[in-house]
């Protein structure tokens, strides 16, 4: 069978899309995991001072330093559009449909040249030890709702 | 001071001035959505990706490859630990405007689609051609067909082991132009809309007709009228589409027309090759009376030579004596793996010389032919001075 890709958006003008990459998981406070939508994850603050772009992502009481980076290669954001098949991983589960799915496309929504990337460990902002966690290899970020 | 915060997206994030800042949060349709995926491509694919060149091909139990007009590319996913989190372009994915109040005065939110734990990435591939080769020889045009063309139910109940291109480019884990290349290389034809390869013996039929004709008439091999030999060939009961496609595996275009029709040149290796293809097919024969039988066959104005032979014959010493068999590289599969396996099968042990013609048709992206031997064989040199031998790994 074929898929077809497709851009929608038209040649040039395919919208850009943004990533900020953090090391490690956002660990929710479990009251919000149910209603997530709309809760502020952190804020993020472009720095002047030095000509490299640099930027700080505040989670709760943590602090975070990375910088913009260009991808080498550019990625896309393909979004699958009608019918229902995976494109990659062909399980087993795949093969009890025998019928081609009727038209399933995947059409170009995005490109995204540039991330925020934030791969150093948080810093804490206030001067209190923290009683709970020690720091793991993968530096866990929480956030903590105001 | 605001309270409720101003929706704003990618953009936003991309462009942010100096000094200045914005909230990332969840957006209000964040989720899993696995129907959102990245591909990581190279910037040189992406004027083919943006004009809609592109397709993924492959059966549900095959791993899909993605094609462009010329190339085809294994996709693989590449996962990470990290979690890079997506924000879609303002206005992207429709959204309800209500916005949540956030203490503090908050200003511009820029919303997080997914988080994406991975991407695809592709690998350029040689197309899955073998898989050509097996469809299109379930059922080779042969006498029968022609026959058959009479009792239309018979062919259509026949139908069903056709591929036209559309059934290939289904099939076929190849780009448009490795599929075309692929179908020349197995000399398919296209014959009533269906890709067929032409049985061998039926092949024979038609070039032995073509060559009595040219004696009978007075044909020159090497200027062949295109219409005089197709309307030839039709009075003897050949489809005109066999009798061109005759003209196109064995021979080809000359400039300079005679009136309006072309003018065609037999190859003599082609030719040559054919009847030791012929000779040799049921069974291997002593050196010197296959070279008697092949010198018999072909066609007079043809020279025949016994390096014409190389890729599709192998010679082997039994006693004093030397014997030749059919070994062809069409036969053989087109991976690399099967390849070398077929080969070492025939044969444990092979020079240089035998070997080459048995590889030059390989098409490795990212392996060049020292690449392929160092991968799949174990080479040996006595001496400085002697050729050395490749062995299985």
């Amino acid at each position: 069978m074929q898929i077809r890709v497709k851009c929608s958006c038209g040649a040039e003008k395919c919208p850009e899309w943004a990533v900020v990459e953090l090391q490690g998981t956002v660990e929710l406070n479990a009251s919000f995991q149910t209603h997530l939508q709309n809760l502020q994850i952190g804020q993020l603050c472009r720095l002047s001072s030095t000509s490299q772009e640099s930027y700080t992502f505040t989670v709760g009481y943590h602090e975070l330093t990375g910088s913009k980076v260009t991808l080498k290669k550019p990625l896309l954001v393909l979004k699958k559009v009608k019918g229902f098949m995976d494109v990659d991983q062909n399980d087993d589960n795949n093969k009890k449909d025998d019928l081609p799915s009727s038209k399933v496309e995947l059409d170009v929504i995005g490109i995204i040249r540039h991330k925020i990337l934030f791969k150093t460990r948080p810093k804490a902002l206030i001067s209190k030890p923290q009683p709970l966690v020690k720091e793991r290899t993968r530096a866990a970020v929480h956030t903590v709702p105001n | 001071m605001e309270k409720s915060s101003r929706i704003k997206g990618a953009e936003s994030v991309l462009n942010l001035e100096p000094n200045s800042s914005i909230a990332i949060g969840y957006h209000g349709l964040f989720g899993s959505h696995d129907d959102t995926m990245l591909l990581e491509i190279d910037e040189k694919l992406l004027p083919d990706i943006l004009h809609q060149r592109v397709t993924l091909r492959g059966q549900p139990d095959e791993d899909s490859v993605l094609c462009t007009r010329s190339k085809t590319y294994a996709i693989k996913f590449v996962g990470t630990s990290n979690s890079p989190l997506l924000i879609p372009p303002s206005g992207q994915f429709a959204l309800c405007e209500s916005s949540q109040d956030f203490d503090g005065g908050v200003h511009d939110f820029a919303p997080v689609i997914k988080v994406a734990h991975g991407n695809m990435e592709l690998v350029e591939v040689a197309p899955k051609l073998d898989k050509l080769k097996l469809l299109l020889s379930e059922n080779p045009y042969s006498y029968e067909d022609v026959l058959e063309m009479d009792f239309m139910e018979d062919v259509e109940k026949n139908k069903a082991r056709l591929y036209n291109w559309d059934d290939l480019v289904e099939r076929v884990q190849a780009s448009d132009e490795e599929l075309r290349s692929g179908l020349r290389a197995l000399s398919a034809v296209e014959i009533d809309g269906f890709w067929r390869i032409v049985d061998e013996k039926y092949m024979d039929m038609i070039l032995r007709m073509l060559l009595h004709n040219s004696v009978l008439n007075d044909w020159s091999l090497d200027a062949l009228n295109e219409d005089d030999v197709v309307s030839v060939l039709v009075s003897d009961g050949f489809p005109d589409k066999l009798a061109y496609h005759c003209l196109h595996v064995y021979g080809s275009k000359v400039d300079g027309d005679v009136g309006r029709s072309c003018v065609w040149k037999l190859d003599e290796r082609r030719v040559c090759v054919h009847f030791a293809r012929q000779i040799l097919s049921t069974e291997k024969k002593k050196m010197e009376t296959f070279m008697a039988e092949w010198l018999q066959r072909i066609p007079g104005g043809m020279q025949a030579s016994f390096d014409m032979l190389e890729g599709e014959v192998l010679m082997e010493k039994l006693g004093i004596e030397t014997w030749v068999y059919a070994f062809s590289v069409s036969s053989l599969p087109l991976t690399p793996a099967e390849r070398f396996n077929m080969l070492f099968r025939e044969r444990s042990k092979w020079e240089w010389k035998d070997l080459q013609p048995y590889l030059r048709d390989l098409n490795v992206p990212g392996l060049s032919s020292e690449g392929l031997l160092l991968k799949y064989t174990r080479r040996a040199q006595p001496t400085s001075e002697a050729e050395p031998v490749f062995s299985s790994r």
